[in-house]
């Protein structure tokens, strides 16, 4: 972790601090955005493949194995998700 | 004393002094900022919301998040009311102790609390029903902040020099989404093309005898023709203006433009977020991002660079108009405008925001990937927007014009020809510099207010969907917040506007830092450097409110009421004090929750760690 935390410095530093400001000033915002839609629209393939893990049987648990190894690595994030108090002022963020 | 560089040294020495004696102070001894303990980035990550992320990334993103026209209409109108020195005085003792404080603090609040929202912390620490007035307040908070921004918006486009721009970043705005997200382009050519292209659209505006500011007069004058003699549909009263100019005229082209303005917000508001609001946001960051980068080199240059022998860096303005500001244009209508409190609800943004730390509880905090981040980006963005305020203050003190009056139309150029002349110091000619101002200025407004009343649609939803499904509706809950905006709008009482919206974002900072005190008091820690501008504030902005609505009492029901073609002015106005009194009825109920709850903790002993292998119970 440390090896890959090494800070350039000099004026390579200066110019990726300068660079990171400006992607975080001009397109962060979009890409949050991008990745918001996805984890929609992937939310919402999961909720239908996987719902009775939160108690909304939707497909046969058939299927529910069948796809079960892919959907593995995001099922946490996923109930994360699912699970976490929402309030107005989230739109916001 | 009196010009641009004095101005500058005494900002940078508020940001050194500040930053590095006084918020790193409560950071390590307050706070304790510990990079050692798991943030709920970390925690949490679920690779959207909540995702570690670098912290010049997110200095960037909290910085472009809480800038918007705030710290520049603040600075222009103070100055215009009380002289250029007590809004400089505000804005450097503001953010020293209290703006960057409650920006910090909300980050801090929400990291330490799970990265829950401001009134879901409310809620566990305050009272349950906090958290629901908190919900009507922002309502009402971001309808004042669309009528002041929608009158601001509506204002600039009826200037002929301005509209080509504006239409060419919704235009650019669609193609950019388009290019980016189907075409899969290339970001860097994208951005050529539509920057580029909503310059050049500026640029052929620019000029006053122009072809396309010709065609845009013409257009006015045939929209105004609907409405003879002067195109205008009602008349209300301006009481910041001299006596005898008082009657103000809301003309057709100037509800034509701000119909306009919805458009632009409708599109923003209904569309994928995708496929218009971002991409505009995405140019009118370049657009802005290089005026005000270049504008303000500018104004450190202009003390030795002398344009056509011409000096722009000293300030033309008065220092120093009075504590009850210009009360001999006030006298005539009654109005009163003293400089405590108005002033410091004036000049919000740039000293200290509510709106900073409703973003920086749920947007921010979720991404800071170590405490230490904490201050550099949350303090470090605040600093930064004061600087912003500080530019304004600048180009509305180096402008030559008259003082006492705070019209909109007025205001803005006066911003527009003092950035002119920044950008004069590089060559760029008066005439196209003022039309980048305002354009710059109008990308600003246009931009946070459609996303405004993306919040407004969303929050209607939830508050009375359950009540009235059609309320779930977003093409209604869109239409529901335009229509209360245009009243607000066409009452003409655009400083009270402001004026209240700026006492009712100082008050959601209030609300916040009073959540921060009772937190730090719950967690037995020191809360004096939250509690202290939490009482200013608290008590400051509920005093600006009350004289608001003295003002619009005396201004506007005295003498409006009952006059034939005054009816929607005195309705706007009517509205515009109900909301004032339930924005005070909601803080005072925070408050006294917020106080009752500090006792509680107050009572309540230091929990101490058992001692090892000490059973308890």
């Amino acid at each position: 972790m440390e090896s890959e935390k090494k800070k350039k410095r000099g004026l390579f530093g200066v110019f990726g601090t300068a660079k990171e400001v400006m992607y975080g000033m001009a397109s962060h915002d979009m890409s949050r955005t991008a990745l918001r839609t996805r984890a929609s629209m992937e939310h919402l393939f999961i909720l239908i493949t996987m719902g009775d893990l939160l108690g909304v049987p939707i497909l046969p648990p058939y299927y529910s194995l069948r796809l079960m190894p892919y959907v593995v690595p995001q099922i946490s994030t996923w109930k994360r998700r699912m699970l976490r108090e929402r309030d107005l002022t989230d739109v916001l963020g | 004393m009196n010009n641009t560089l004095v101005a500058i040294v005494i900002g940078i020495v508020a940001i050194f002094v500040g930053y590095n004696f006084y918020a790193r102070r409560i950071d390590r001894l307050v706070i304790q900022a510990d990079p050692k303990r798991a943030t709920p980035a970390k925690m949490y990550m679920d690779g959207v919301d909540f995702m570690p992320t670098s912290r010049n990334v997110l200095y960037g993103y909290h910085f472009k998040s809480i800038a918007a026209a705030g710290p520049i209409v603040g600075a222009i109108t103070a100055a215009a009311l009380w002289g250029w020195f007590p809004s400089l005085v505000w804005l450097v003792l503001g953010v020293m102790f209290m703006g960057w404080a409650s920006d910090y603090s909300a980050i801090a609040l929400s990291v330490r609390n799970d990265g829950n929202s401001l009134s879901a912390i409310a809620h566990k620490l305050i009272h349950p029903r906090t958290r629901q007035v908190l919900f009507v307040f922002i309502f009402f908070y971001l309808l004042l902040v669309a009528g002041a921004f929608g009158t601001l918006v509506a204002t600039t486009l009826n200037n002929p020099i301005v509209p080509l721009g504006i239409i060419a970043l919704g235009v650019f705005g669609m193609l950019a989404g388009q290019l980016l997200y189907r075409a899969k382009l290339d970001l860097i050519l994208v951005t050529l093309i539509a920057v580029g292209g909503t310059l050049l659209a500026v640029l052929l505006n620019a000029s006053a005898t122009g072809a396309v500011a010709t065609a845009f007069k013409n257009f006015n004058a045939w929209l105004n023709g609907f409405a003879p003699p002067k195109g205008a549909l009602i008349t209300v009263l301006d009481p910041t203006r001299p006596a005898g100019q008082q009657d103000v005229a809301i003309t057709v082209s100037l509800v034509f433009w701000l119909l306009f303005m919805f458009a632009f917000c409708y599109l923003g508001a209904i569309l994928p977020i995708w496929r218009y609001a971002q991409p505009v946001n995405y140019i009118g960051f370049w657009i802005t991002a290089l005026t005000v980068v270049v504008a303000g080199l500018g104004a450190i240059l202009a003390f030795w660079i002398k344009p056509g022998g011409h000096d722009v860096s000293t300030f033309t303005i008065p220092t120093f108009v009075g504590f009850g500001g210009p009360t001999k244009v006030l006298a005539v209508s009654g109005a009163i405008q003293p400089l405590w409190p108005m002033l410091f609800v004036t000049i919000a943004c740039g000293a200290i925001s509510g709106w900073h730390a409703l973003i920086g509880s749920v947007g921010t905090a979720r991404q800071i990937e170590s405490e230490e981040d904490m201050l550099p980006v949350g303090g470090g963005a605040m600093f930064s927007e004061f600087t912003l305020g500080l530019l304004s203050l600048l180009a509305v003190s180096v402008a030559v014009t008259t003082a006492g009056t705070t019209s909109t139309a007025v205001a803005i150029g006066r911003f527009a020809d003092g950035i002119a002349g920044f950008l004069n110091v590089f060559g760029i000619s008066k005439v196209y510099g003022s039309a980048i101002a305002r354009a710059a200025f109008v990308v600003i407004v246009i931009t946070v207010t459609q996303l405004l009343f993306r919040i407004m649609r969303v929050t209607l939803a939830e508050w009375l969907g359950d009540r009235a499904p059609i309320f779930r509706n977003q093409h209604v809950g869109t239409l529901i917040s335009m229509a209360a905006t245009t009243l607000l709008v066409v009452s003409g009482t655009w400083i009270y506007i402001w004026q209240l919206f700026g006492a009712s974002n100082q008050l959601m900072a209030s609300l916040s830092l009073l959540v921060v005190t009772v937190w730090l008091v719950a967690t037995h820690r020191n809360a004096t450097y939250a509690a202290l501008p939490t009482v200013f504030m608290y008590v400051t902005t509920m005093a600006a409110t009350l004289v608001t609505g003295y003002n619009l009492w005396v201004t506007i029901f005295t003498k409006q009421l009952g006059k034939a073609g005054h009816e929607i002015a005195v309705v706007g106005s009517f509205l515009t004090v109900a909301i004032a009194a339930l924005l005070f009825v909601a803080a005072l109920l925070i408050a006294v929750d917020g106080v009752r709850a500090i006792r509680r903790y107050r009572r309540q002993p230091i929990a101490t760690a058992p001692e090892p292998g000490r059973v308890t119970a």
